[in-house]
């Protein structure tokens, strides 16, 4: 009986081990491809974003808004490259990162230990749930004013409303994912001998990343959201000060330039996460036909 | 007898829980008074201010009105579009990279653009929350419209359908389950956006009560407000569910039965 | 007068020049016939069925339909598909589905022709159901009902009978048969079951296998109204099913020679 367990066992892990290396080689040979085929959907991206730029330049030379207020693209592109390298705005970006970390990994941390509580014990879960159901659906920048009240204006206002709004993908997605376990690895595990703390690490966690790695993705762009707001409203230093600042201060070129940053930290930090989403579940079937 | 206790049990166990924490909370405002402390009933006599009289009119009602006007254009942009743009796969490179540009951007940081361009009117605070609320629609759309079953689309053609009927009769329907759970999605950023909306730069709406009341000490109205805008997410949120019951019931059978095959 | 009412003038369809599907394929349908079409499975019959749709364009050769080349399935074609559980709108009720080709008409008319149909195909009882609460044959039904009930001329039947179990389909042979005579329907069945072909066919097309072509026009005399029993326990039935059937194993056979061919 121990025998068969232990060869299912091993045989999951030799499928693992035998996706992954196939994975490995599909993208091998996808990233060898990729580049041939791709050659004409890029350049119809390229075309795309090329529309999108004489539009907004139309828009401007048409004088359908005032064009004082709608700055050329390449002025953008270029006081953005400016204030990027040494200037005011590569502050505001860093400092923006330094409350936005914090308060992402406060989330995490918090996030994954409350759902995988709430996961293993049913009590806990059905005792709480009242207070959850009742917290998630508050927009979160709807407590800003709340916690002024009760944390003042500083880092710890703005961490606390970071990790606030952002713990709520991390913890539902972890305890998805320690509900998801199939108990027969816990079964299995149990038979092989481990322990509490050996099934928790080497059964429970392994499945449950691949969960957290989806509601970390989601959780990171509400931090950035959440960063950039409390910023915008208190003045805390980081880019969303600097995007009102730069605009009361009629500073108009300085503002599109600073909206289209956030836009590329935004995406950059949605890669970063999907790469690490990549780096955490290459079994996964979503994966797969990446 | 133990089955009814068990059903009984979670239950009183939660009204336990609230129970305990409401009277914790009475017990800390009564005995260590605190500005950001207000008792139980203060709370509970803002949050009823707040559902009559001129406050309904200049709070919840301004609030609810953008958001309704702000959701359905999102709604609709992102339906039609994504539609369109799924159907007619050809046009999905040109358009992409525009598109994962624009999704990512955090919604807050276009609306000091929305202010220099608006000024501080109702026509900005509903373009914020229409624009932060289309691109969940707009992907949902798009997908779904993609995984058209293309049978389906033959059937169609053999029936002659012109395209404009194929788009309505075929692949918004099929579509329409995906559109939902995008739909769900917007709806919170739609909530989100109106209060950042209203918390810069207004002279009404439940955002502006809320930061008001902050800023003359009024605490226990400040947690009404939030109460408030909990209870108009969660209100929303139940109706969208009832609706989409509704409209998907088809859906549900028909999954189930995939799944059970 | 009996002017044919399809014309495969020599059909030939590609999808890369190493993979040729479909080679100088001919034959013809005249108006009232009931033609089947088999092949061993794989031959590319539904590539074939697709350019008589004219859901896709031949490389070579013509599709005539009346005499005419379309570009669009013509007003007068109707199809089932195999994929029953596929073909069906999920969202809408077995009524609905059927009246989904019925435009441009009055309501009172649309209800009237969809009963019709129901009726032909003994489904009003399940008019107000949805496809997933449905037996397969059910489906199966509303989709054959879905297709007559716009008063096709010519009906194509993509294997329509080979996902459902041995009972329902020879329920739903007797049923096609039935209502292909009543509305005096051209009608175009590709099939893999050479028992179904003969049984049902006024003539049957045997195809090879890829690229198919046309072996061999078999026609079938067999006295009307076909019966289960009878016709199939005739000697005449027999005997053409024999001659089918060697043709079809003789493609099949050529076929899996030229496979080992290839692995050696």
């Amino acid at each position: 009986m121990v025998d068969a367990r232990a060869s299912v066992l091993s045989a999951t892990a030799r499928n693992r081990n035998a996706s992954l290396f196939r994975h490995d080689r599909i993208r091998a040979l996808a990233g060898l491809f990729s580049m041939k085929l791709d050659v004409r959907n890029l350049a119809k991206g390229v075309a795309g974003i090329a529309a999108a730029i004489l539009a907004w330049e139309s828009i401007r030379t048409l004088q359908i808004v005032d064009p004082r207020d709608l700055p050329s693209f390449l002025a953008i592109l270029q006081t953005a490259f400016n204030g990027l390298s040494g200037g005011e705005l590569a502050r505001a970006l860093l400092a923006t990162l330094g409350s936005w970390l914090p308060g992402l990994l406060i989330a995490t941390g918090i996030g994954i230990a409350a759902g995988i509580a709430l996961a293993l014990m049913p009590r806990l879960e059905v005792a709480t749930r009242p207070l959850l159901e009742f917290l998630r659906p508050i927009p979160s920048v709807a407590l800003i004013p709340v916690a002024l009240l009760v944390l003042g204006i500083g880092l710890q206002m703005q961490l606390f409303m970071i990790a606030f709004a952002s713990v709520w993908p991390v913890l539902f997605s972890a305890k998805a994912g320690v509900e998801s376990v199939d108990p027969r690895y816990l079964e299995t595990g149990r038979a092989l001998g481990l322990g509490w703390a050996g099934r928790m690490l080497r059964i429970v966690v392994p499945s449950t990343l691949p969960f957290v790695a989806t509601g970390l993705r989601t959780a990171s762009a509400i931090a950035l959201v959440l960063a950039i707001t409390v910023e915008m409203l208190t003045g805390r230093p980081g880019i969303g000060f600097y995007i009102e600042n730069v605009r009361l201060n009629g500073l108009v070129v300085e503002m599109w330039a600073a909206i289209f940053v956030a836009g590329v930290l935004g995406y950059l930090v949605n890669a970063l996460f999907m790469a690490i989403e990549r780096k955490a579940l290459p079994w996964s079937p979503e994966n797969r036909d990446r | 007898m133990t089955a009814k206790r068990n059903h009984i049990a979670p239950f009183v166990w939660q009204i336990c829980t609230i129970a305990a924490l409401l009277a914790l909370w009475q017990w800390a405002a009564l005995n260590h008074p605190a500005p950001h402390l207000p008792t139980l009933q203060n709370i509970a006599a803002g949050y009823l201010r707040l559902w009559h009289g001129d406050l309904l009119f200049t709070a919840i009602i301004p609030s609810m009105s953008r958001l309704a006007v702000g959701f359905f254009i999102a709604v609709a942009v992102g339906c039609v579009l994504g539609l369109m743009l799924g159907y007619l796969r050809e046009l999905d490179p040109w358009i992409r990279p525009v598109l994962e540009y624009l999704r990512f951007i955090p919604a807050v940081a276009i609306l000091p653009a929305a202010l220099l361009l608006f000024g501080p009117t109702d026509t900005m605070r509903v373009f914020v929350i229409a624009f932060g609320s289309v691109f969940p629609v707009l992907l949902a759309a798009i997908d779904g419209a993609r995984r058209v079953e293309p049978l389906l689309l033959e059937v169609a053609r053999v029936e002659r359908l012109t395209i404009p009927e194929r788009l309505f009769r075929v692949v918004l329907p099929a579509a329409m389950p995906s559109i939902f759970a995008g739909v769900r999605i917007a709806l919170s950023i739609a909530l989100v956006m109106m209060v950042i909306s209203e918390l810069i730069a207004a002279d009404n709406g439940l955002g502006f009560y809320i930061l008001r009341n902050q800023r003359l000490f009024q605490t226990a109205n400040v947690y009404a407000g939030v109460l408030t805008i909990g209870t108009i997410g969660l209100v929303l949120t139940l109706a969208l569910l009832a609706l989409e019951k509704r409209v998907l019931a088809w859906h549900r059978g028909w999954r189930g039965l995939a799944n059970a095959g | 007068m009996n002017e044919p009412i399809l014309v495969m003038d020599a059909v030939s369809k590609a999808y890369s020049a190493a993979a040729p599907i479909l080679k100088d394929i001919s034959f013809s349908q005249k108006a009232g016939e009931f033609v089947a079409v088999v092949g061993p499975s794989g031959c590319g019959k539904t590539t074939m069925l697709r350019c008589i749709a004219a859901l896709m364009q031949p490389d070579q050769g013509q599709v005539l339909h009346n005499g005419m080349h379309f570009f669009d399935p013509p007003p007068w074609l109707s199809i089932v598909f195999q994929d029953y559980n596929r073909s069906l709108f999920p969202w809408l009720s077995v009524r609905r589905n059927v009246a989904f080709g019925l435009r441009d008409i009055d309501k009172r008319e649309r209800d009237e022709r969809v009963q019709t149909a129901l009726q032909a195909v003994a489904l009003e009882h399940a008019a107000d159901l949805y496809p997933w609460q449905l037996s397969g044959g059910m489906q199966q039904r509303c989709a054959l009902a879905r297709s007559i009930v716009v008063q096709p001329k010519l009906l194509l039947l993509d294997e329509p009978f080979a996902s459902v179990d041995a009972q329902t389909r020879i329920d739903l042979q007797d049923m096609v048969m039935d209502i292909c005579k009543k509305m005096s329907l051209s009608t175009l069945l590709v099939t893999h079951d050479i028992d179904e072909a003969v049984f049902m066919a006024d003539k049957v097309v045997v195809l090879s296998t890829r690229p198919a072509h046309v072996v061999e026009e078999i026609a079938v005399d067999l006295p009307w109204p076909r019966d289960q029993l009878t016709t199939k326990e005739s000697p005449e039935f027999l005997r053409l099913r024999h001659r089918v059937y060697t043709l079809v194993r003789h493609q099949a056979q050529k076929h899996a020679g030229a496979n080992r061919e290839e692995l050696k």
